[in-house]
């Protein structure tokens, strides 16, 4: 597995602001009641075994480092909360959905290859739109919540971790979104994403879907040949006045490396960031790729760019070179591929010299 | 008026005792009551002798571990507030005085951005301490510096609020300036939800340090009644009536920013309620301070939790920050008292 | 005429004896002299007047007297006690200080007021005893204000207010009784009512001192008066002695810079004064 090369230790920032400090007693006592409540099942005793197939760990406890959590998993996950579509559609993708009891904070729809998957699942029913509270969350009486942002596993989200770990909830946030230095990916790559599916896979007992998820997103990632036409282009993610824009380490980069387009804000070392409109104009993209998100549509952000006068002389908005990609692709996760090929294929559309 | 009093009192420690329990069993989670006397009666040792059986993990966790400590936390923030509000505003003769006046709120919050955005936050608590004393301070100075008033306790109370709004300011900006400059992703979150007040994350180590707080510092500063009386017609009036002005209110400032910072560094700053209570209570029980800080304490704590009541299930399943509570209710309440005062 | 800067009344008969014996008050605001070396005094069981136009230090005066300012240099005793190295709640309970129209928005009632004045006799943290709430009745009735004890202070007319800060210093049971412009916001009637209650306190054997504005009002009401003048160099004694002895048209012009004509009162045989323009 590729994970970041840091000794174990207690992330501070992914702790709650306002609750217990971490302490070496405090994570024995932890990693006690982890193991213990694994090992006896869901708590509250309504779970009692989950349908469908679980199979522990082949090879024993899995201990992993998560963004400097410290986790171990006696047995795979039976209950899973999902917080972010990242971490729904890895659930989905590799074939685990009946093992998810909530999920929350969706960003959009599922893609269609995923839809019958979600069907029949929480999925296709959150229980919030945006980051649950705590007792909501345990109301679930879940042994997993999986998180695709940090701050979603704080006090004032679904819970501190190290509270729920003392309450015997597990917590797993996608490393691609760790922030803490030493385990943001920098910069995210294809391995990256593709070590999470593996490491979920692992988690769950799921390695066979896993590899079979990997290798087919490798052909299909392989089968895109990225342009070599030194194109370059603008990632709009939002913003009006001052707009933000994918960045130079992120899944914003790692997309447009694999199609074969150069970023205008690819210096900034950062995963997205701020930017300003005059830079934009000073480098003139050539192409524009637009995030197409359930509160800031694709064509918002074509009107946003058509009507300001700055804006309206871009020679990608002149020619209405645009390419639209769905935003929860653009978080890391299984859609990244395809998101992927879906721009190098409308970039083949466009016809450009 | 002793016996009024004492009803009050009673009243008011009542009130809370059942706000406590009633707002215990509330929750976004269908607890039952039973299922919350259950955890209570097996965490105080009673299951056995009562025949209870003991809870699932998650329920006890639920009680035990979220709602109690939350609860208590709230209970003793809003007591604290209260109490620094009811003497902030008498010892700088303004009514529109509140805890935080003297940019101890602002300090604090800088404090507190600062380390969340150094990824620090373990030493939140303490920053924000350290914040809120520090913006003390300058404020001090500044009020010091600004000229002497050729009055009794040194900088008039106008100067002070004066120089409280300019450390405020400052330290409002710094704040924006610290979370433009190095804020990442949902580091925003974190720190909006600590700017608006929050007790989400109480755990008992929350009630031991704000509860600690109130019990020494707060029954110190409710102990002051008689003194906060004699300012009632100005500095010189207390000074004659034998009151070392100048000592008294340095000292009393101090208590107040020591107990707002503890309770600020456990909650952030919870708006309004040092503000309002004091005068919903002077409503029903008149000014003499004695009476009026032990009821202002009781009533700010049994508000506060019903507050958090309220933040944790309106928007069920989300939660709101209580600051936007106290906030919402707390604006039109002091309109009112803006436009009754117009009107007297 | 002569501008005398030492008191009619001998320094050393005073001081010692059971009156307000202030010498050489000296204090500077920053840069500026705003009392130069002046003494007063002020016998027991009379009304004296501190006199003097806006400018010469009266309040601040006043505020030195009661021990709330400390001065820069000068010796204040009262019945020979030192009042500036006294500690401060002996001090409060030997004189009191009333203040022009103190008020406040608080809902405070007038007993709770009065009742004020009786914190310098019992420890600074402990409520108010029976006994406390029987001398502030009776200084409320003392005041004429009996009927008020109810009423916030906030309610009251002007007159009203004075009265009960007045009934305040009352329940201090001073030996001194500094009064800073009693009269200035009242009516004539209020006016004469304030100055009757404040010689009916002298009668009983209390020094007072009051400042005033009104030369008319100090005519016909005080016994002693001290005038002080505003100076280049900070505020001096310009005259003191008896209403007789110090309101006569030659001081009164030095100091005012107005013309007098004094009348004797056919009845009183208080000087009164008439201003010529």
């Amino acid at each position: 597995m590729h994970l970041p090369p840091a000794h174990p230790r207690r992330s501070s920032l992914s702790s709650s602001p306002f609750g217990s400090r971490p302490r070496a007693l405090a994570l024995a006592a932890g990693l006690v009641a982890a193991v213990t409540l694994t090992g006896c099942g869901p708590a509250s005793g309504a779970g009692g075994a989950a349908p469908g197939a679980q199979e522990a760990s082949p090879d024993g406890p899995l201990t992993i480092d998560n963004c400097g959590f410290e986790v171990t998993f006696e047995e795979a996950p039976a209950r899973v909360v999902t917080i972010k579509s990242s971490a729904a559609e890895m659930l989905l993708a590799l074939g685990l959905g009946d093992r998810i009891v909530g999920s929350a904070f969706l960003d959009g729809p599922v893609p269609e290859w995923l839809a019958e998957a979600a069907e029949g699942t929480p999925v296709a029913d959150p229980f919030s739109d945006d980051v649950p509270g705590t007792e909501a969350t345990l109301e679930l009486e879940p042994d997993l919540v999986y998180a695709g942002w940090e701050s979603n596993v704080t006090s004032e989200g679904a819970g501190d971790r190290d509270t729920l770990a003392r309450l015997g909830v597990a917590t797993f946030v996608s490393p691609a979104a760790c922030k803490t230095a030493g385990y943001m990916p920098d910069p995210l790559t294809f391995d990256g994403v593709f070590a999470e599916i593996e490491q979920v896979g692992a988690i769950f007992g799921a390695d066979d879907a896993a590899a079979a998820l990997v290798a087919e997103q490798r052909a299909t990632l392989d089968a895109v040949v990225p342009d070599d036409r030194g194109l370059d282009a603008l990632w709009y993610s939002s913003g009006d006045d001052i707009p933000y824009v994918g960045a130079g380490i992120g899944a914003p980069q790692m997309i447009l490396d694999a199609v074969g387009l150069g970023n205008v804000a690819g210096g900034v070392q950062d995963t997205w960031t701020p930017f300003a409109w005059e830079k934009v104009v000073d480098a003139d993209p050539d192409v524009i790729v637009l995030v197409d998100a359930v509160w800031n549509s694709a064509d918002d952000k074509i009107a946003r760019l058509e009507s300001s006068p700055a804006t309206s002389q871009l020679t990608a908005v002149r020619e209405k070179r645009y390419l639209v990609v769905p935003f929860p692709a653009t978080e890391a996760g299984v859609r990244n591929v395809d998101a992927v090929a879906g721009l190098a294929e409308q970039l083949a559309e466009l016809n450009l010299p | 008026m002793s016996a009024r009093t004492g009803l009050w009192t009673a009243g008011a420690v009542a009130a809370l005792l059942v706000t406590v329990v009633v707002a215990v069993g509330i929750g976004p989670a269908g607890l039952s009551p039973a299922e919350v006397w259950q955890v209570v009666a097996t965490r105080l040792g009673w299951g056995e002798w009562l025949g209870v059986a003991p809870p699932g993990r998650l329920v006890d966790g639920m009680v035990w571990q979220l709602r109690l400590p939350r609860v208590l936390t709230a209970a003793a923030v809003g007591a604290g507030l209260a109490l620094c509000g009811v003497v902030m505003q008498s010892l700088t003769r303004n009514p529109l005085a509140d805890p935080y006046l003297l940019g101890l709120s602002s300090g604090a919050s800088l404090g507190a951005a600062s380390v969340l955005v150094l990824g620090v936050s373990v030493l939140l608590p303490v920053a924000a301490f350290v914040g809120a004393t520090a913006a003390l301070v300058m404020t001090l100075l500044l009020a010091a510096a600004s000229g002497r008033s050729g009055g009794v306790g040194g900088p008039s109370p106008t100067r002070t609020v004066l120089a409280g709004l300019a450390v405020s300011q400052l330290a409002a900006a710094a704040t924006s300036f610290v979370i433009f400059l190095s804020a990442k992703g949902d580091q925003y979150r974190e720190i909006l939800s600590w700017l608006m007040g929050s007790v989400a994350g109480a755990t008992w180590t929350s009630v031991a340090i704000a509860g600690g707080a109130v019990l020494v510092l707060g029954t110190a500063l409710a102990s002051t009644g008689s003194l906060l009386d004699s300012f009632t017609f100005g500095d010189t009036a207390a000074a004659a009536l034998g009151v070392p002005v100048a000592r008294v209110r340095w000292l009393l400032l101090v208590g107040v920013a020591l107990l707002t910072g503890a309770l600020v560094s456990q909650s952030g700053s919870i708006g309004f309620v040092g503000l309002i209570l004091p005068h919903a209570v002077r409503l029903l029980v008149g000014a003499g301070h004695r009476t009026l800080l032990v009821l202002s304490a009781l009533f700010g704590a049994s508000f506060l939790v019903w507050a958090d009541t309220l933040a944790r299930t309106v928007l069920d399943p989300r939660e709101l920050p209580v600051g936007i509570v106290t906030a919402a209710i707390g604006a039109p309440v002091f309109a009112a008292l803006l436009w009754r005062g117009r009107q007297a | 005429m002569t501008v005398s800067t030492r008191s009619t009344v001998a320094a050393d008969q005073v001081v010692g004896a059971a009156g307000l014996g202030a010498e050489r008050v000296r204090w500077s605001a920053g840069h500026r002299l705003i009392l130069d070396d002046v003494d007063v005094t002020a016998p027991p069981g009379a009304v004296s007047g501190l006199l003097g136009p806006n400018g010469s230090g009266k309040s601040t005066l006043l505020r030195i007297l009661a021990g709330v300012q400390p001065p820069d240099g000068g010796r204040v005793a009262l019945a020979g006690d030192d009042l500036l190295a006294m500690p401060r709640r002996p001090r409060a309970r030997k004189l009191a200080l009333v203040e022009q129209d103190a008020t406040t928005e608080l809902p405070v009632t007038v007993l709770d007021a009065v009742l004020l004045g009786r914190a310098p006799h019992r420890p600074m943290l402990a409520s108010p005893t029976e006994d406390d709430r029987r001398i502030a009745r009776r200084a409320l009735a003392r005041a004429g204000v009996a009927a008020l004890e109810g009423r916030l202070v906030g309610t009251l007319s002007g007159g009203e207010r004075q009265r009960v800060h007045l009934a305040r210093a009352l329940a201090q049971e001073p030996r001194l009784l500094l009064l800073d412009e009693p009269t200035n916001h009242l009516d004539i009637a209020a006016q004469l009512a304030t100055m009757r209650l404040v010689r009916s306190l002298a009668d009983d054997g209390v020094t007072v001192l009051a400042a005033l504005h009104d030369l008319s009002l100090a005519a016909a009401t005080c016994d002693h008066v001290v005038l002080l003048a505003p100076g280049p160099d900070g505020g001096r004694v310009a005259a003191a002695g008896t209403v007789e002895e110090v309101l006569v048209p030659d001081v009164v012009d030095a100091v005012y810079g107005v013309r007098t004509t004094v009348l004797r009162h056919p009845r009183t045989g208080r000087p009164v004064l008439i201003f010529d323009d």
